[in-house]
């Protein structure tokens, strides 16, 4: 792995250090979902701080240079993030149209009972 | 709508399927705690919950899906923030909890922001897996607040009306340890009074080994890292402490 390379790295880490930290602290990203992406930024800083990991690794995948492994590990990364991400999309897919159901049936009844409460004012009044 | 005044007490008692523990509890209450105002949060509950408390005319807010205990608790503090409560107990719905110790709760709350019903004030740990995790939890809290608590993970805590405010407006104030370890850096005052708790009548526990260990790695790292860049809050006390 090069100097630069590894400097970029590190660069970038701190980059996602900050931008997660100024997320939370506006509350756009719930602790939750930050824990992955310190995480994942933690984790290129120790690869560019130990370029011995990358070596390593490379060797035992029969990876030809350290760097293609630490692309190959960011891609497996959001790889992950990303699968993860579409499923919690269904979720709040199924939940979301689950809640208009709701409203709508709600909507529906509530309806009929101002119907009915119409239909007894003007028997009322009749 | 217009805010009500001089409630004193509001009992949030979120129950995620306690169909065979949450009459036991509510009519406790009922019968010997008139004095006390409760509600239920029914989180989207797939037993027959939410029917039972409506076939016993309980005062209970149905939540149409599952929204989790943080928000179904934040339901209870809006709740409790509308209606101009003047404290808010978060109370577990499965009968853990004893509610003869809200009076001695009550009592201090004149002191403090957050009351925690403890377990271990005056008595002592016992030595197990779970309890090694509370004891991890309430190290970071000292490490980061240099506050000690005895029991961080009790789910039986008192908030003032000051503490409700927060809790009811804020994103990802849940009602766990983090948040509790957030306000005292936030100025609040944390006192715990001791309690005792029973065992789970019936029913099944939410954490099993694995969810607990996610969950207390998941609360230190919060405690420890998280918090640090979450901005300080002003409690808006009406009295200084």
């Amino acid at each position: 792995m090069s100097l630069i390379l590894r400097v970029a790295l590190v660069v970038a880490s701190v980059c996602v250090f900050f931008f997660v930290m100024k997320k939370i602290r506006r509350a756009q990203l719930n602790i939750d979902d930050s824990i992955y992406w310190i995480f994942f930024a933690t984790l290129i800083l120790v690869v560019s701080i130990f370029p011995q990991i990358a070596i390593w690794a490379s060797e035992l995948l029969d990876i030809q240079s350290p760097a293609n492994f630490v692309f190959l590990f960011i891609s497996f990364m959001i790889v992950i993030k990303l699968f993860q991400v579409s499923i919690d999309c269904s979720v709040q897919k199924h939940r979301l149209n689950h809640l208009v159901q709701k409203l709508a049936l709600l909507n529906y009844e509530q309806e009929q009972i101002n119907k009915e409460k119409e239909k007894e004012q003007t028997l009322i009044e009749k | 709508m217009k805010r009500e005044y001089g409630k004193k007490l509001l009992i949030i008692i979120p129950a995620y399927n306690e169909a065979e523990n949450i009459e036991r509890v509510v009519d406790d209450l009922i019968e010997n705690y008139p004095q006390y105002d409760y509600l239920v949060i029914n989180d989207g509950s797939k037993d027959k919950t939410a029917d039972i408390c409506e076939r016993r005319g309980y005062r209970f807010i149905d939540m149409p899906i599952n929204v989790g205990l943080a928000d179904g608790v934040q339901t209870g503090m809006m709740y409790a923030h509308r209606h101009g409560y003047e404290y808010a107990l978060q109370f577990d719905g499965d009968g853990q909890h004893d509610p003869k110790y809200i009076e001695k709760m009550l009592a201090r709350m004149e002191h403090c922001d957050i009351c925690i019903g403890s377990r271990f004030v005056d008595e002592k740990k016992p030595r197990s897996l779970r309890m090694l995790g509370s004891n991890i939890i309430g190290f970071t809290i000292r490490l980061t607040t240099g506050k000690r608590i005895n029991d961080p993970t009790s789910g039986m805590r008192m908030f003032s009306r000051a503490a409700i405010r927060v809790m009811a407006k804020q994103v990802d104030y849940g009602p766990e340890p983090d948040t509790v370890a957030h306000l005292i850096r936030s100025g609040a005052v944390v006192e715990e009074v001791q309690v005792e708790m029973r065992e789970r009548i019936a029913g099944e526990s939410y954490l099993n080994f694995s969810r607990s260990i996610k969950y207390m790695l998941h609360m230190c790292f919060s405690i420890m890292f998280i918090q640090w860049c979450r901005p300080k809050l002003k409690l808006k006390r009406r009295v200084n402490l």
